[in-house]
Formats: structure tokens, C-alpha cells, sequence
């Protein structure tokens, strides 16, 4: 017996993916924006001499590296609530969770290109009277930067794979929207196949932009990427 | 809010049984996932277009999706296209695993890439043919350089197979959602749970970071 195919069901869902796309975009944004932030101040803190910031940084940065993102989300979704008495939406828990995490990876692509670049590099900003704040701001960074944009792509391509894991506290990100719509329709082939193709070509779409900037870098000789 | 582990041991035996569901799964995607991903990988590396096409687009399709998209797909799409049931342990292995070897694939092609051509020339002038040449020569090189990314991978499996709980298989996660929902403890449980994922990982970890230094030292 052969399966007749019918994506008419899906597609008159379709502004329900549509909006569930949207979303799985503003939980990979917000948390992209949080976990660069998070991400280079936990590389800083690690970097530090002081064994007071390194090791409490260290900590964080293995532990979020560690353990099982969905754990994590689960424990910021019903524990942290508890905790600290306070409502946490989907959203808010997704956010805090993916910055977090990233944040930890992040860390260590921020440190690696840090300690990529030469000492001659601080030396010959210490000697025009720049301090270690200076320095760091107008000399280290701007290069490692450079040198850490395809490791960057590579895990904000992560991160948005890993915000389907939202899907399991019910907020309506893209996957939770196909679950919905494959109950609903009785098609769950059809439905999560497009969900699937959908996830593909826009990932895939990111991919080819980080594979040409690699490149690009790798042409000038400024890519950590191994 | 006082923290009380107690209600969490008394669920040891639940706690048990979700660490052996984690290490099965784990070892069945390990096994899999990384066997898996050395033929693709093999067929990403050959030069007949044949091979290498099907597994271009396999690599590119598995690491460009989300796996838990791949594991709900495996188990609510695909039972309609076959005449039999996928049990959740099916359908989150075969998500796991043919995402692993999408990943592990670009490592072994890395690896034998990065062996200096005159090796292959060497095992050539000593009348090998391809397959000795890459089983004897090159692979055996190849593995070394590849053991920390190899063992990264093992480490982001072991991971992945919380995900499992969404197709609910007794794994871990699955039985502190258990636990967290009969005795209304999720910070006790969900914390619990985590410590546990720690203790399996950290050593794996701190392992693959001395392979990590040990290659360094060697190149």
C-alpha cells in the first residue's frame, strides 16, 4: 500500500510555521546578544591573574560545557523559579538557559584568540602608555576578533539547533508549531518533513556564509578555525 | 526554601534505571554514530562521484538540522512509511546516530586529509593498493590526530541522549521529570540529575583535554 502525500493540511497551517520560525529566531538572537556579552566576560574573568575571578569563571565555563543543555533548561524552566520565587515564562527560561550555555563556549573562543595574539602585540601597546583595559580594547581584541569570526558562525550555527529544545517546555518556536500542527492534521510525515527542510535551508543558508567568510579569512591568514 | 535530597535518593532505584537507559543508548550511538561516520567519511574522501555525492549531501543534510527534529521525525513521520512500530528507543538512536555520523565523518576526512601525501606514495611504491594503503598507513596515523575530536564527539553524544526524553525513553532526564512530578521536589531532582550528567562527563572531559595537550606537545 502506498502512502498518498498531502501537504495541502500543512500548508494551510503555514503562517502557524511561519510564526514559530519567528520565534525560534528571537530565542537564537536575544540569545546570541546575551551570550557574546556573557561569553567575552567570562574570558576576561578566566584570563585574569587573580585566582578570585579565574576560577569562579573556570567553574561556570565547565559546568555549562558539561552537562546536557535540555538538563539545564529544565532546571532554569521549574527549579530556578522555585529558588528565587520568581514567574518564568518559556521564553524567559530559553533565554537564560542558550545564554548561558553559549556564553560558556563562547568564553573559550574569545579566550583562544585572546592568547592567540603575540605579546609583542601588549608590550608595544604598554610602551605608548596605554593600560591593560586600553590595550585590550583598542589593540588585543580588535584583532582576535577578527582571527575568532568563523569559530563565532560555527556556534551561533549551534546555538539555533540547540533552541529546539524549547519545544519541550511549550514555547511555540518552529518545532513545537509542527508538533501542533501534525496533531491537529493527522500528518505528522508531511508536517515534519517541512518542518525539517525549513530548519535545513536556513541553517544550511548560514553555514554557506560562514563557510565563504572562512575562507575569506583563511586567504589573509587570520583564522583560529582547525 | 529549604533544599531536601532526601525525597530524591528514596527514587534511587527510578535514578538507576535512567542511568542504565543513558549508558545503552549512549553506547549504541557511540558505536553507530562513529562506524557510521567513518564509511561516510570514506565516501566524503573517494573521487568517484557516486560515493562522494550521497555522502556530501548526507553530512550536509544531518549536521544542517537540529538533531531533535531529526529523533521526532524518525518517530512520529517515519512509522507511516514503514508497515511497523518504532519504539522511542529506535527512533532517538537513529536520530543520535546518523547526526554523529554526519559530524564524526568530517573528522575521519580531516584526519586522512591532513596525512602528508608521501605516505600514500610511500604505501604505493611498496605495491599497496588503496584499501591496504589507507587501512595500514594512513588510517593508523590518522586516528591519532583525530582522538581528541573523536572523543569531543562522544562527549556531545552523551549529551545528545537527553533528548531522548522527548520520545519519552527511561533515560535520566526522563526519570527526574518523573521524580520531580510524584514528589513536587524539580530544584532536588533537576539538580540531581545534573550532578549525575557531571560525574559521567567531567572525567571524560579533562581526559580529552590531555589528549588534547599530549597532540600539541607531538606535532
Amino acid at each position: 500500500m502506498a502512502y498518498q502525500w498531502d501537504f495541502t493540511p500543512v500548508l494551510a497551517n503555514a503562517p502557524l510555521l511561519v510564526q514559530g520560525l519567528l520565534n525560534t529566531l528571537k530565542v537564537t538572537g536575544t540569545s546570541l546578544v546575551f551570550g557574546l556579552a556573557l561569553g567575552l566576560a567570562l574570558a576576561l574573568l578566566r584570563l585574569s591573574p587573580r585566582r578570585a575571578f579565574a576560577w569562579p569563571a573556570g567553574l561556570v565555563i565547565e559546568v555549562f560545557r558539561t552537562t546536557p543543555p535540555l538538563v539545564q533548561l529544565f532546571w532554569f524552566f521549574f527549579a530556578l523559579p522555585l529558588l528565587v520565587g520568581i514567574e518564568m515564562t518559556a521564553f524567559m527560561a530559553a533565554v537564560v538557559t542558550f545564554s548561558i550555555q553559549s556564553a560558556a563556549f563562547f568564553a573559550e573562543v574569545f579566550r583562544g584568540g585572546i592568547v592567540s595574539i603575540e605579546r609583542g602585540q601588549w608590550d608595544g601597546a604598554r610602551a605608548i602608555g596605554m593600560n591593560h583595559a586600553q590595550a585590550l580594547r583598542r589593540i588585543i581584541l580588535p584583532q582576535a576578533v577578527k582571527r575568532m569570526i568563523p569559530a563565532f558562525m560555527e556556534r551561533a550555527i549551534e546555538l539555533m539547533k540547540t533552541t529546539t529544545l524549547v519545544a519541550t517546555i511549550s514555547y511555540a518556536d518552529l518545532l513545537f508549531a509542527a508538533n501542533e500542527i501534525a496533531q491537529k492534521t493527522f500528518r505528522p510525515l508531511e508536517t515534519f518533513t517541512v518542518a525539517a527542510l525549513i530548519y535545513f535551508v536556513v541553517i544550511f543558508a548560514f553555514s554557506l556564509i560562514a563557510q565563504l567568510l572562512e575562507r575569506r579569512l583563511a586567504v589573509s591568514g587570520e583564522s583560529t578555525v582547525h | 526554601m529549604r533544599w531536601d535530597f532526601a525525597s530524591v535518593f528514596a527514587n534511587t532505584d527510578a535514578l538507576l534505571a535512567g542511568a542504565a537507559g543513558t549508558l545503552r543508548i549512549f553506547a549504541i550511538c557511540l558505536v553507530l554514530g562513529l562506524g557510521l561516520g567513518l564509511v561516510v567519511g570514506l565516501g566524503r574522501y573517494a573521487r568517484t562521484k557516486w560515493l562522494y555525492l550521497p555522502a556530501t549531501a548526507f553530512v550536509e543534510f544531518f549536521r544542517n538540522t537540529p538533531v531533535l527534529v531529526q529523533i521526532l521525525w524518525f518517530y512520529f513521520a517515519l512509522p507511516i512509511l514503514m508497515p511497523f512500530e518504532i519504539s522511542p528507543l529506535t527512533a532517538a538512536s537513529l536520530g543520535i546516530s546518523l547526526n554523529s555520523a554526519a559530524f564524526s565523518a568530517e573528522i575521519y576526512r580531516a584526519g586522512t586529509q591532513s596525512i602528508d601525501r608521501g605516505q600514500w606514495d610511500g604505501a604505493r611504491a611498496l605495491g599497496m593498493r588503496w584499501g591496504q594503503a589507507m587501512r595500514r598507513i594512513v588510517l593508523p596515523q590518522a586516528i591519532k590526530r583525530m582522538l581528541p575530536a573523536l572523543t569531543n564527539r562522544a562527549i556531545e553524544i552523551f549529551k545528545m541522549t537527553t533528548l531522548a526524553s522527548a520520545v519519552a525513553y527511561v533515560e535520566l532526564l526522563q526519570q527526574g521529570k518523573l521524580i520531580a512530578s510524584l514528589n513536587y521536589n524539580p530544584i532536588e531532582a533537576y539538580t540531581a540529575v545534573a550532578v549525575i550528567f557531571l560525574v559521567f562527563l567531567w572525567p571524560l572531559v579533562q581526559f580529552t583535554y590531555v589528549l588534547e595537550r599530549r597532540l600539541k606537545r607531538d606535532e
